[in-house]
């Protein structure tokens, strides 16, 4: 038992120090400690006017999405923000918000910036995004939107209640 | 059961194991970005742990793998593997329970996993931790032959 700990304490401490190194020189990269603060689930009691806060910019300079409840969801419907459906478009093409289109986050997210401002090019940068997927523990909507975000878009919002919550409401949908 | 321990098929054992964990480390050792959502999204550690654990864990995989192909530190190694193991099943476990809908960041970090990917990869871990505990328990057997002969 004595030679398992010793030799485990051995590997590990190699994989700290690469990983350490590996890590600093990578340009994917990631702080020590991490900050996940924005992927919690928002309190769906937040009032819709809340959301209207003040968006941050963030260190890399574009402009951080917001988390949104499902009544602000609504509300952006009403007032004809763009949803963007990130799921395959197999999944898309069973039944998505009204009026959505389908970006797949999965075929998206490694095309080059260029490509990816090409094919969102019709969409001007203020205008109101949503970005939602399957609802419950999906969490490509958020992936998706911080993609928006960086390649320019300036009022991206996050709806992590998704297509589950939007049907359980019975809002409008095209199936 | 002598086949279990018999040289040939604990190198084999030992170059399935080990190949399958160095060849799943290299798509994440350069990745932590993606690798980081990937571990976040199980949510099972509190987000301040997820960033470290993306940086070393790939790497455990990596010399653990390597160590155990080329037989040095087996015990360690074998071990190592082993709880990593323990450790995924739990995780895949959950997540499928649970049915969430994520990247299982096993070998690649592809978005969304299948169900059905998620049991697969279960079954194939639970193989290979039972390859790890006969390698383990063999691992210092060269002391018993010599007795026995």
């Amino acid at each position: 038992m004595i030679r398992t700990i010793k030799e485990s304490i051995i590997i590990i401490s190699i994989s700290v120090v690469a990983g350490l190194t590996a890590n600093a020189i990578s340009p994917k990269g990631v702080p020590l400690i991490g900050d996940y603060s924005d992927r919690l689930q928002v309190d769906s009691t937040t009032a819709a006017g809340q959301v209207k806060q003040e968006r941050q910019k963030t260190k890399e300079g574009f402009i951080k999405p917001v988390n949104i409840p499902v009544d602000a969801a609504k509300k952006y419907f009403d007032d004809g923000a763009l949803f963007i459906d990130g799921r395959e478009p197999s999944e898309f093409a069973q039944g998505h918000i009204k009026g959505a289109i389908n970006i797949s986050y999965k075929e998206f997210k490694d095309l080059p910036p260029e490509k990816k401002s090409e094919i969102m090019k019709d969409i001007p940068k203020n205008r109101a995004i949503v970005s939602y997927c399957g609802g419950g523990e999906c969490e490509i909507s958020i992936d998706n939107a911080y993609e928006f975000a960086k390649i320019g878009y300036e009022n991206v919002n996050i709806y992590l209640g998704g297509l589950l919550e939007w049907q359980s409401k019975s809002y409008p949908l095209n199936n | 059961m002598s086949f279990l321990s018999n040289r040939y098929f604990q190198l084999l054992l030992r170059l399935v194991i080990g190949g399958l964990f160095v060849y799943a480390s290299l798509s994440k050792v350069f990745n932590q970005e993606e690798f980081a959502k990937a571990i976040y999204n199980y949510k099972l550690l509190p987000g301040e742990l997820v960033n470290i654990l993306a940086i070393v864990l790939p790497y455990i995989e990596f010399f653990a793998g390597i160590f155990l192909i080329f037989g040095i530190f087996k015990k360690g190694s074998s071990f190592l593997i082993g709880a990593m193991l323990i450790v995924f099943i739990i995780a895949l476990t959950r997540a499928y329970v649970l049915g969430l809908d994520i990247s299982c960041g096993c070998f690649s970090l592809e978005t969304v996993s299948e169900k059905s990917d998620i049991s697969q990869r279960i079954i194939e871990d639970i193989l290979m931790l039972i390859g790890c505990i006969l390698i383990y328990f063999n691992s210092d057997k060269k002391k018993l032959s010599i007795n026995n002969n």
